[in-house]
């Protein structure tokens, strides 16, 4: 059951990838924040706590989901189809991916 | 997707000398401006808290530990920490953007900040704003 959902994200995320806008890391996703252009964050499972509760609250100032992904920065980075880790991603524009409407619900 | 970073709100400083010190949003600049071509605002923020006033103290001491040092900065998105508290003081008139022009406009600025911050503490509203962040 829970194998399902996670690839379903997976494709969701490849998706985005493909037709969606999106960031990738730290710096960058706080920046979409800021400017209110993040529509759902992805932190991965390793991300250091502190970072991680910084972001979820910024995404409360915001109103914006927070997704946990279950995968640690490595793979994230290879859902996104990059070669590199990934520990935390906001998505701007879904595309044609249905990620924001599906996902939000979780925390 | 709501924008938070606007006017009146809560901020802790994390960069440079004000560091770990809070302020209030009094203007924010989105889009920058051509000499800071970055995401920054104009806060006015505490440099000195008020001491912690007990009901034995007279009225004197009182006046003395509600004093609030103040300090009115231009500072990079980057280096706030936003909080969900906002503090309603109208600022608008006694800090502008050419505040920080000239030495004594700053200083008035200061001063009328000073003012208003002072008068809202001892209303004792708003108190995890005059308590100073400990770490």
């Amino acid at each position: 059951m829970q194998k399902k959902t996670h690839e379903s994200i997976n494709n969701r995320l490849a998706l985005v990838m493909k037709s969606g806008k999106y960031t990738l890391g730290y710096k960058t996703v706080l920046k979409s924040l800021r400017s209110s252009k993040g529509k759902l964050i992805i932190i991965a499972n390793n991300c250091p706590p502190l970072r991680k509760s910084e972001i979820e609250y910024y995404a409360m100032l915001c109103k914006v989901g927070v997704h946990h992904y279950n995968g640690n920065n490595v793979d994230l980075g290879t859902a996104c189809g990059k070669y590199f880790r990934v520990c935390c991603l906001s998505i701007i524009d879904p595309g044609d991916s249905d990620i924001i409407k599906s996902m939000p619900g979780d925390h | 997707m709501v924008k938070f970073l606007k006017p009146n709100k809560a901020v802790i400083v994390l960069q440079g000398r004000y560091a770990g010190k809070k302020a209030v949003i009094v203007k924010s600049f989105d889009e920058g401006t051509r000499d800071r071509p970055y995401g920054h605002c104009l806060v006015a923020g505490i440099k000195k808290y008020p001491s912690k006033v007990i009901r034995k103290d007279s009225a004197k001491k009182t006046a003395k530990k509600s004093r609030v040092k103040c300090f009115v900065k231009l500072v990079n998105y980057q280096h706030l920490m936003p909080t969900r508290y906002t503090l309603d003081v109208d600022l608008k008139d006694a800090v502008s953007a050419d505040a920080l022009q000239t030495k004594d406009k700053k200083v008035a600025a200061c001063k009328a900040t000073k003012a208003r911050f002072e008068e809202r503490f001892k209303t004792g509203k708003n108190r995890w704003f005059f308590t100073k962040l400990r770490f």
